[in-house]
């Protein structure tokens, strides 16, 4: 291996899926390189939020094929438990586990599947609330977080893997306005640190910040794929310039 | 419907023109009450009482027409004159004497103990540390209740007790004893296993009586005098050996 | 914003009203029935010992009966009413009919008719002494009715959940006994203490079987007295309040389980 010749950590070939009638996605092919941040946007039902939960199985493709880091996720022979720890996710709903309190929430994971102990598994989970700016709230049930709040911890609690690739399913969108500045805050924070990402999102000026490359989906297929700059400048695919009159 | 009627008067006038010369008295029986009267394998009408009314007929000479009817509204038939007696282990008590007349007792009923044929006793006070079932409510029961020493275990229905000591669960079932002879005797399954090990003599006595329609003389006569003669001749122990066992 | 559909209430079989746990006022359903229910007893007892305060001495052996047969049954059936829930859930085709047509059977016969078949249909085969057999019916009747309570409960914690744990990593037991169970319980557990409730209401049942619960010792005072309003009464009276004990018990144990829920 040479060294301008760096492997994709995601490569998506050729993807398929359908929902009944439906085409989720349409031969869909993407590469993600190491330290990437990937923004994909698109109206709703474009697919994107299918093929980034294709990416740790949440839903299997029906034709084609996904590895992450070298491993086909949906391969038999692979554990997809072990490749999921390396795929850190964040949902629109935050989905926290409410019966836990936020630091437990943190080391839930780290100490089960990592055999992490305890006290270590905390004192990391404290230093990632303090990342992401709620320290003072560790010991508190998430039923009394905001919703930005709630949105951070569940950051954190994906952080708390230490995976490799963090993958976001339009983490803002079920947030008031005020909050989402907080939360992308932390994503921005996250992808100056080289972290590799792919965020489904509609927040274009975050995507015109940290991205460095978006991709445009409708009905299933990428239509466009392009740095920022001439995502936005100079966008070819009628579709794209009608979706982002829309969205701008 | 008026057609029905005059051929049912017809009926009568024929059977009275009969009774002129040797008088027939037809009998209500509920045979569903092994071994005091029921149907036997070949459908015949069978058991003690009626034999016993066969033989009272016999000696006292009148004839007998048994009439095997449903409990339910049994006595209704004997108001309505349907029939001219009922024979069907009716026990005579105080509240059946003001609506009906009841000849004198043609059977005591006594408590008997049923055991598996394993079990040898002669006393109930032997039972002692045993469980025994009775139906709810019954003298059987009751009686079970009152011995010094005995679990009671209390049944809806004397069938299932019996089953329960079939199977093992309790040592022994007390019970009237054409109850326990229809069981112990006469089911061949249960009596391949279980035997009446005794009687029991308990205070308050229960006989089972022919009741006739209230102020019907004639009927009435004829029966105890039939009665009188079967005890007399001591048909009635033989019957009893023959249905009952004791 | 929270992730569960809130008050969630499944009720797969009459049991007894279970009062709210957040409810603060004095005078309710439950305070009424039971006020009034232990003001009759004392009342009965205190103006006519003979023969409530008789009848009241009688009836402890059924009452500890009832007790045993319920409390038995009720821990035999709740794990026979989670592997049934799981089983019911589970992609595994077989184990799923399995699971399935065991509640379809259960839930086709009616108890007191599994009471006879186990005490004496079966009897000829299997000499089940008569308490056992009324836990085996019990546990076997309402394990189906506990499954369906355990699924109901287990499927109403929203997708995410799964999803997030899952995507952690966790295999699909670690999230079924550390995210959803867990968190089932919270919406599990009325219905569960309502089946409790209902169950003891059925082990009233089990007197056709012989068992001398209070129903029977009852019945067997009446037999003998022929007081049988005064029996029934009673019998009635005790009932009461021992279901309304039991349905505030299962009341306090439900808000100790919403702790994470407060603000």
């Amino acid at each position: 291996m040479t060294a301008d010749s760096v492997e994709p950590i995601i490569r998506i070939s050729h993807a398929w899926k359908f929902f009944g009638e439906l085409t989720a996605l349409n031969d869909v092919s993407l590469d993600v390189m190491p330290g990437e941040k990937v923004v994909i946007c698109g109206p709703s039902g474009s697919g994107k939020s299918t093929l980034l939960r294709s990416i740790n199985r949440l839903e299997t493709v029906d034709k084609g094929t996904i590895i992450v880091d070298g491993q086909d996720v949906n391969s038999p022979d692979n554990d997809i438990n072990k490749i999921r720890q390396e795929l850190g996710m964040v949902f629109q709903s935050f989905n926290l586990f409410p019966h836990k309190t936020v630091l437990q929430n943190l080391t839930m994971a780290p100490m089960r599947l990592r055999k992490i102990p305890r006290a270590e598994a905390e004192s990391r989970a404290l230093e990632l609330l303090k990342k992401v700016g709620i320290s003072d709230k560790a010991n508190v049930f998430p039923a009394m977080l905001s919703g930005g709040q709630q949105q951070r911890v569940a950051i954190a609690r994906a952080l708390a893997m230490n995976p490799k690739i963090m993958l976001f399913d339009e983490p803002t969108s079920a947030l008031d306005p005020e909050m989402i500045g907080e939360v992308l805050d932390v994503m921005v924070t996250l992808a100056r640190e080289g972290m590799t990402m792919v965020c489904v999102t509609h927040e274009m000026g975050f995507a015109r910040e940290v991205a460095d490359r978006i991709i445009f989906m409708d009905h299933g297929q990428v239509l466009e794929e392009n740095a920022p700059q001439e995502f936005f400048g100079a966008p070819k695919h009628p579709r794209l310039q009608k979706f982002l009159n829309q969205i701008l | 419907m008026l057609k029905k009627i005059v051929l049912t008067l017809a009926a009568l006038l024929v059977t009275a023109n009969v009774a002129f010369a040797e008088k027939t008295i037809v009998v209500a029986q509920d045979a569903t009450w092994p071994p005091m009267e029921f149907v036997d394998a070949n459908k015949n009408l069978v058991g003690f009482s009626v034999d016993y009314t066969d033989a009272m007929a016999k000696e006292a000479g009148f004839k007998i027409v048994h009439k095997n009817v449903a409990w339910d509204g049994i006595f209704a038939g004997l108001e309505s004159g349907s029939y001219d007696a009922i024979v069907s282990s009716v026990s005579i008590t105080d509240e059946r004497k003001n609506a009906m007349d009841f000849t004198a007792p043609y059977y005591e009923v006594r408590q008997a103990l049923v055991v598996p044929k394993t079990t040898n006793v002669t006393k109930l006070d032997e039972m002692k540390g045993k469980t025994l079932g009775g139906q709810i409510s019954t003298t059987g029961y009751f009686t079970i209740k009152k011995t010094a020493g005995v679990t009671a275990k209390s049944y809806d229905e004397i069938g299932l007790a019996m089953e329960d000591l079939f199977n093992g669960r309790i040592d022994g079932v007390v019970c009237d004893d054409p109850v326990a002879a229809s069981y112990a005797l006469q089911q061949e399954q249960y009596a391949a296993k279980m035997k009446i090990a005794f009687v029991i003599e308990t205070q308050e006595k229960e006989f089972y009586g022919i009741a006739v329609k209230k102020g019907n003389k004639e009927v009435l006569d004829l029966l105890n005098k039939g009665i009188a003669a079967v005890k007399a001749k001591g048909i009635d122990k033989q019957l009893r050996e023959k249905w009952i066992g004791r | 914003m929270t992730n569960e559909p809130q008050n969630v209430r499944i009720v797969i079989t009459d049991g007894a009203i279970i009062p709210d746990p957040k409810e603060r006022r004095i005078v309710t359903a439950w305070s009424i029935s039971f006020v009034g229910a232990l003001a009759a007893l004392v009342y009965l007892c205190a103006s006519r010992p003979e023969p409530y305060w008789r009848l009241l001495q009688f009836l402890p052996d059924g009452i500890a009966v009832t007790f045993k047969v319920t409390v038995l049954s009720i821990l035999c059936s709740i794990p026979i009413g989670l592997i049934t829930g799981l089983g019911r859930l589970s992609r595994n085709r077989l184990i799923n009919l399995v699971a399935s047509t065991y509640v379809e059977v259960v839930r086709g016969i009616p108890l007191l008719v599994q009471l006879f078949y186990i005490y004496y249909a079966l009897g000829r085969f299997l000499k089940v002494p008569d308490l056992l057999a009324a836990i085996i019916a019990l546990s076997v009747c309402y394990g189906a009715y506990m499954g369906e309570v355990f699924r109901a409960g287990i499927d109403s914690i929203s997708k995410g959940q799964t999803e997030a744990a899952r995507s952690l990593g966790f295999n699909r037991a670690e999230t079924m006994f550390m995210v959803i169970l867990p968190q089932a319980w919270r919406t599990i557990l009325p219905p569960v203490g309502n089946e409790f409730i209902a169950m003891l209401k059925d082990t009233s049942l089990v007197s056709i079987i012989a068992v001398a619960d209070i129903l029977r010792r009852g019945r067997e005072f009446a037999s003998e007295s022929f007081l049988y309003f005064e029996t029934y009464t009673m019998v009635a009276l005790i009932y009461l309040l021992i279901t309304l004990f039991l349905s505030k018990g299962v009341s306090i144990m439900e808000s100790r389980l919403n702790y994470y829920d407060r603000r």
